[in-house]
């Protein structure tokens, strides 16, 4: 990958990460040969009756080892981080190719759903819609995991405010993690179209076996935060126009007796 | 010893993409549900993979298992199950329903492929 790849690029190539890995793989393999060959060399000398010039060699071919030894741990954690980097990087590149190759509202919001759920482990989250009627507060889009009861302030078809946390973020837009004093969501997540927020995906709980929000997670949030709305705001606008586009198309029939 | 085909069950297209992106060398066929993959099984004689989601409609993941295991028509199948539901107990019920290996999402890309590598060495040692 060049250095002057944009992030777009990258993700758009998800098995550049791959390639690294593989290519990294390739080259730990070519240092562990590496210590072989000198391991072996070691030990030829030692079995021989050479003499002090052998020591000296013994010693040259013993720092030799330390440094291949060295350089394998370091190209082991390389690789470690290496194959992580493409684990987030295809998961992000999986999250927005789906977002984005519906134009049906359902399936762009089942989506939202199953990204919380599959890639960030989420248990109980709420999608929040900005009303564009006057005094709509915010539709309650999607209400996931709640099976033991909805919490009060999200039983209905409105958020109408209450959560500190979730409010702030509604009005400036940023991201937040929790929980505070004052709220028990794990995750405020604006939903943004552009520059205006039209939303929220609101994370209150994560799956048993996920105890908390992991550094990467920040990428999938951050991601749903660009992505999700503009996604869905997409895919209702089409929708629309679909449905006005037929109604048209019934009334011309309708004029022409057909 | 490398899969010849693998069989995805999961009702999350997200899901499909996803095994799509991360097993690109491996021939993928997919289900929605428990019913569906029994179907794939049927046409497609050559999956010797099942990745198994658990909570589906139509038939969940542990019924299919059920099904599949009791007719024994494909005792050569391997089957890991993929789920969020993460409990020990749910790993047990899993692992005794004849899933070889139980993997929770989410999960890292390198989890299931360890789990193949780890199942085609056994199935080569076998």
């Amino acid at each position: 990958m060049s250095a002057t790849e944009s992030p777009k690029s990258r993700l758009e190539s998800p098995a550049v990460g791959l390639d690294l890995v593989a290519e990294l793989r390739a080259t730990l393999e070519r240092a562990g040969e590496l210590v072989r060959v000198v391991e072996s060399n070691l030990r030829a000398p030692a079995e021989g009756t050479e003499g002090a010039s052998s020591d000296e060699r013994i010693a040259e071919l013993e720092r030799r080892l330390a440094t291949a030894e060295s350089d394998v741990k370091e190209l082991a954690s390389r690789l470690v981080d290496s194959e992580h980097q493409g684990g987030r990087l295809m998961n992000l590149y999986v999250a927005t190719y789906q977002l984005h190759a519906t134009l049906d509202p359902a399936e762009v919001q089942a989506t939202i759903a199953e990204i919380a759920i599959n890639l960030l482990g989420a248990h109980q989250f709420v999608l929040l819609l900005r009303r564009d009627e006057e005094g709509g507060g915010y539709e309650i889009a999607l209400l996931e995991g709640m099976y033991d009861g909805v919490l009060p302030l999200y039983d209905g078809e409105s958020y109408q405010g209450g959560d500190p946390m979730v409010d702030q973020t509604l009005r400036d837009g940023v991201l937040r993690l929790g929980p505070t004093g004052e709220s028990q969501a794990l995750a405020a997540v604006p939903l943004r179209v552009q520059n205006d927020i039209v939303g929220a995906l609101v994370v209150l709980k994560l799956l048993d076996h996920k105890p908390i929000l992991r550094a990467e997670d920040r990428d999938l949030l951050d991601l749903l935060s660009a992505h999700a709305a503009s996604a869905m705001f997409a895919a209702r606008l089409f929708a629309t126009k679909d449905r006005k586009l037929r109604t048209l198309e019934s009334l011309v029939k309708l004029a022409r007796g057909e | 010893m490398q899969p010849r085909k693998v069989l995805v069950v999961d009702d999350s297209k997200l899901m499909h993409k996803m095994y799509e992106v991360m097993l690109r060398q491996y021939p993928l066929v997919y289900a929605l549900d428990g019913r569906q993959a029994l179907e794939r099984l049927r046409e497609h004689p050559d999956v010797d993979l099942v990745l198994l989601d658990i909570n589906m409609p139509n038939m969940n993941g542990l019924e299919f298992l059920a099904q599949l295991r009791s007719d024994g028509a494909r005792p050569d199948v391997t089957v890991v199950i993929i789920s969020t539901e993460g409990r020990e107990e749910d790993t047990a019920r899993g692992l005794e329903a004849g899933a070889d290996a139980y993997i929770k999402k989410p999960f890292h890309s390198e989890e299931i492929l360890d789990v193949i590598q780890r199942l085609e060495a056994k199935g080569s040692a076998a």
